[in-house]
């Protein structure tokens, strides 16, 4: 099998297909193993790389305005169960070299690194209720500025500022950064005329409520950190060396692919999704000779850059509909601010495009944000289940069934 | 107090009332700020509500105002502007009754509720026996099954409850007649979401401080992975009362409140706001059992794992009635995945208890022969899963899968399935690991190197076994009186073989043959094969008394039994033997030598057999 070169990730992938593990596996190829026969375990396990690689290269190839939408985390997500699936099955069929070492020690490995990700499903599940929860403000904001009110049509006069205003420095705050929502907490208090001063209850609970948001939002402990449990995903993942694919019939390959979809998959939920100690910096480590390195490596590029970009360093996600959340919310917001009343017709229109723009992206939420979290879920069930399966077949020990 | 404009015209109602608004705006007037109108004086309150009400009319009523100025799109957006006014004070002024009224459940209370639990004496149990565990083999690893010294007492009686569910009144009438009040214009203005919200962050907010005073903590996956066993059982403890507190009367109370809050205006809206209330933390609380449904499977989970789906499963009505709207579909979910998750993690911990059993590797011998450390274990272990027999006779529902009749693997036993109809396979599994424990002792007894010794562990590790079956109802009625009959035969067999290693030898010295010299004078007696005869029989007999008085029969009965078994071989034997020769040794030299001891000597010393003494 000829060694086709990838360049770097900036370029067309038009090399996929072909398995490109290193020569010596033809070494694997002409040995007959005494077990079953290598060319069918063989047939499957790149059939199976091949897979990744194609899923992985369609994920890659959407242009950026696509990139960490909804749609595309969830097609995300759908890539992962399937490649889950598929890696099962080799399993299932591979099951007696499975329990021999150093293959017991290599898949008890990825069992561990699954566990891991269990913890990262829960937080972005508690990231997408936040996302929720800016969707209902900015349902509100749709209420109080759109023209879907029963009845009469009717111009919009200051109420309707005024009420938008309110959600959407709510917004600006929940969607803050924790360390620095105390400013903002004060910043919201002045602007309604309100001073950090004592008085009545309602003033200190409120400050009190809003400052709280964030923790009770989170169902992990205050020490839990995304970026320290993608790091110990990571940790140890390293392509198979020569002689553990020969030693383990082949399957140390699929097992390093898995562990690094695993890894890919939940490092970009945590990019998109808002989690506690979002941290991106985790060691990524891909040898270019698989099918499904460049793809991969390609996205993750390509996610890195969006975060470093001016206007998204400080995003809590970035998915794209946060982005659009904020974008809409800020425009809106300046807008609400600068009104002079009667409104005059460009601002009139002005007012009905931002509305309209708004109204797709909650659209766009009402449409994905649920099922993602079912999938998330599911994700979360497969995982376990799988793994599950995995080690009860281990305790059967060498006994058949 | 201002006095209210007093008019009998529409627009000085309309006027008057949205003086009041604007008196109470808080972003623009000091008064506005200082104090709240709910809570000083009710009749505050109904002015403004009255107020409300007006403005709200006006809103909805084609003709607005009188006024000269016919602008009606300026009237529209003023009328708009005092309505947005309006609900920003009852916003807040909701908020501030929700927090005066929040004080958070007396917890201590409500455990001691004897609402809550049925009366049902729960059992103790422990896996340690009456008689000292010795551990030996302290250089295994530290999986081996033999470091679990003690499982501290289940609570796993079975709580029959049927209307449980206890509704606290989370607020005084008077405050929710309020919020009903406020809520009722909120929603009538169109301004649901924001009463919705703001409901939902106070009361969140309020359940989270019950959460903290029950005890229940945000604990992740690998936070319960990591701790130690023992830790996590005292957290499932405490997870058992609260979830039963949580459930019962923290979500029920607070779906109360919605529904007295809310129903007025619509169903939808109180869900909303009970879920909009509920749904984080509901998934948090069984986040933990999750958890634990998750983690390693190993042996000392069984009976606490036992406890957490026992307690969950109790709870499931309760959960479906707490939560029976569409919206709150995934908590039941969740509930239910996690309860078939700690069914199937019983299932899997009982296969590698099976599993650990058989391939329990320690081979430094037991000293003395007695009852290994393993035995006690296993016996103990499957006398508990006899007591939660009503929960695992529903749970196991497959036979053991380790060991087919004709495998012809010499590393795993035979087992007859076919006698075995109509056990249940909680039974079959139950026996399955009796047989694989003696499978694995009679491994360990191939370590001793004295045979007889090896047949006494044998003979005491089975008799044990018996003992514990027998003494437990549960027990013995699965495990069945023919496999009973079997492990007597078992370890009688191994009484047996014991006494034939050991004293066929000895008693050989005691034979006729080879004493008579037949000649031609006379039928004597060979004075030299008679001293070595008993030259050898005093010397055999000092070593089997010296070693086996350091062997150890821990159960007394068994002990006596197999002592006057040996007593009723030796003794006779003896005694006709020094019927019959004494008189040649005592007409020779030194028949002291030779006749070392009396029958009653022997008797004696037959007492220490099997003592246990140190070694001297």
């Amino acid at each position: 099998m000829p060694a086709t070169d990838y360049q770097g990730t900036s370029s067309p992938l038009t090399n996929i297909g072909r398995s490109l593990l290193p020569v010596r596996r033809d070494q694997v190829h002409a040995m007959e193993s005494p077990i079953g026969g290598s060319a069918s375990n063989e047939a499957e396990i790149e059939s199976f790389q091949r897979q990744v690689a194609d899923r992985f290269h369609d994920l890659a190839s959407v242009p950026s305005d696509e990139l960490l939408s909804l749609p595309w985390v969830r097609k995300l997500l759908d890539v992962f169960l399937c490649c889950q699936e598929e890696f099962r099955v080799i399993l299932f069929n591979n099951i007696a070299l499975v329990k021999k070492p150093p293959m017991d020690r290599l898949i008890a490995d990825f069992y561990e690194r699954t566990v891991k990700a269990l913890d990262v499903c829960n937080a972005i599940r508690d990231g997408i209720e936040q996302i929720r929860q800016w969707q209902k403000l900015l349902e509100i904001v749709l209420c109080a500025l759109g023209d879907s009110n029963v009845g009469y049509q009717r111009s919009l006069g200051e109420g309707q500022f005024r009420r938008a205003r309110k959600a959407l420095i709510d917004l600006a705050i929940g969607m803050l950064d924790e360390k620095d929502s105390g400013q903002a907490l004060a910043h919201r208090n002045r602007s309604f005329g309100r001073h950090n001063t004592s008085g009545s209850h309602s003033k200190d609970h409120h400050h009190r409520s809003l400052g709280h948001f964030r923790s009770l939002s989170w169902s992990v402990s205050r020490s839990w950190s995304a970026a320290r449990q993608l790091q110990a995903i990571g940790n140890n993942l390293a392509a198979p060396r020569g002689n553990e694919v020969l030693a383990t019939n082949g399957l140390a390959v699929p097992v390093y692919t898995m562990g690094s979809v695993l890894l890919f998959v939940m490092w970009a939920l945590v990019a998109a999704i808002p989690c506690q100690d979002r941290g991106l910096q985790v060691h990524f480590n891909v040898p270019r000779q698989f099918p499904w390195s460049a793809p991969i490596l390609c996205l993750h590029e390509r996610i890195l850059e969006e975060s470093k970009r001016r206007d998204r360093k400080n995003a809590c996600g970035l998915l794209r509909e946060i982005y659009q959340m904020e974008k809409c919310s800020r425009l809106l917001g300046e807008l609400a601010d600068s009104v002079q009343f009667p409104l005059s017709e460009d601002k009139e229109r002005e007012v009905k495009q931002r509305v309209k723009e708004l109204e797709q992206v909650l659209d766009a939420l009402k449409e994905d944000l649920e099922p993602l979290e079912k999938q998330v879920r599911e994700v979360f069930h497969r995982i376990v289940r799988s793994r599950t399966e995995g080690l009860d077949s281990f305790a059967r020990g060498h006994n058949p069934e | 107090m201002e006095t209210l404009e007093n008019s009998n015209t529409d627009n000085s109602g309309y006027e008057s009332a949205e003086k009041i608004i604007l008196r109470w705006d808080s972003t623009a007037s000091e008064e506005g700020r200082e104090r709240m109108i709910f809570g000083t004086d009710r009749q505050e309150a109904d002015v403004y509500l009255q107020a409300v009400d007006e403005i709200q009319r006006s809103l909805s009523s084609a003709s607005i105002s009188d006024c000269s100025h016919n602008v009606d799109a300026d009237d529209q957006s003023k009328v708009n502007t005092t309505i947005q006014i309006a609900m920003a004070r009852l916003e807040d002024e909701f908020r501030n009754i929700l927090i005066i009224h929040t004080s958070a459940l007396e917890i201590d209370s409500l455990f001691d509720s004897s609402t809550l639990f049925s009366s049902s004496t729960p059992t103790h149990h422990d896996l340690e026996d009456d008689e000292d565990c010795i551990s030996d083999d302290s250089g295994n690893s530290r999986n081996n099954l033999l470091q679990l010294h003690h499982c501290e007492s289940s609570d796993s009686s079975t709580y029959r409850t049927s209307s449980s569910i206890r509704k606290v009144d989370l607020m005084p009438a008077e405050a929710i007649c309020d919020l009903q009040a406020i809520a009722m214009r909120m929603i009538a203005a169109g301004y649901l979401r924001e009463c919705v919200q703001v409901y939902g962050s106070v009361r969140k907010s309020s359940v989270d401080s019950s959460f903290r005073k029950l005890g229940i903590e945000k604990l992740s996956i690998g936070d319960v992975q990591r701790l130690e066993w023992e830790a996590l059982e005292g957290k499932i403890r405490r997870w058992i009362r609260a979830a039963r507190v949580c459930v019962r009367i923290l979500f029920a109370s607070e779906k109360k409140l919605c529904e007295q809050i809310f129903d007025c205006v619509g169903t939808d809206i109180d869900d909303a706001s009970f879920m909009e209330t509920v749904k984080v933390p509901a998934s948090q609380l069984f986040n933990f059992a999750e958890a634990i449904s998750i983690s390693r499977r190993s042996p000392e989970k069984l009976f606490k794992i036992l406890d957490l789906h026992d307690a969950l499963m109790e709870l499931l009505p309760d959960i479906e009635a707490v939560f029976d709207s569409k919206s709150s579909d995934s908590i039941r979910v969740q509930a239910a995945e996690t309860l078939s998750r700690l069914a199937e993690a019983a299932r899997g911990i009982l296969s590698e208890f099976e599993n650990a059993v058989l391939r329990e590797p320690s081979r430094v011998p037991v000293p003395g022969g007695t009852i290994h450390p393993l035995t006690r274990y296993v016996m103990n272990y499957i006398s508990l899963i006899s007591d939660y027999k009503p929960t695992l006779i529903e749970l196991i529902m497959s036979k053991p899968s380790t060991g087919s009749r004709y495998s012809g693997d010499p590393s795993t036993p035979d087992m007859e399935f076919t006698e075995l109809e109509g056990k249940t396979p909680l039974a079959l599994h139950l026996i399955w690991i009796i047989v694989v424990l003696q499978f694995n002792l009679d491994g360990k007894s191939k370590h001793y190197r004295d045979v007889s010794l090896a047949h006494l562990f044998m003979m005491n590790n089975v008799h044990y076994i018996v003992h514990k079956v027998k003494g437990s109802p549960e027990l013995r009625e699965m495990i069945g009186d023919d496999c009973l009959r079997k492990l007597t035969r078992k370890f009688r067999q191994a009484a047996t073989s014991y006494q034939r290693a050991t004293w066929v030898s000895v008693l050989y010295c005691l034979r006729d043959e080879g004493l008579h010299v037949s000649g031609s004078f006379s039928s004597g007696v060979s004075k030299t094969a008679l001293r070595e005869r008993f030259k050898t029989f005093n010397a055999m007999f000092e070593e089997v008394h010296r070693t086996q008085s350091m062997w150890l029969i821990p159960n007394g009965q068994l002990r006596e039994e197999l002592r006057i078994s040996i007593s009723e071989k030796l003794l006779p034997a003896y005694r006709s033997f020094l019927g019959r020769f004494r008189s040649h040794i005592e007409s020779g030299k030194h028949p002291e030598n030779y006749i070392k001891y009396s029958a009653e000597d022997l008797e004696t010393a037959v007492l220490d057999f099997f003592e246990g003494y140190p070694a001297s």
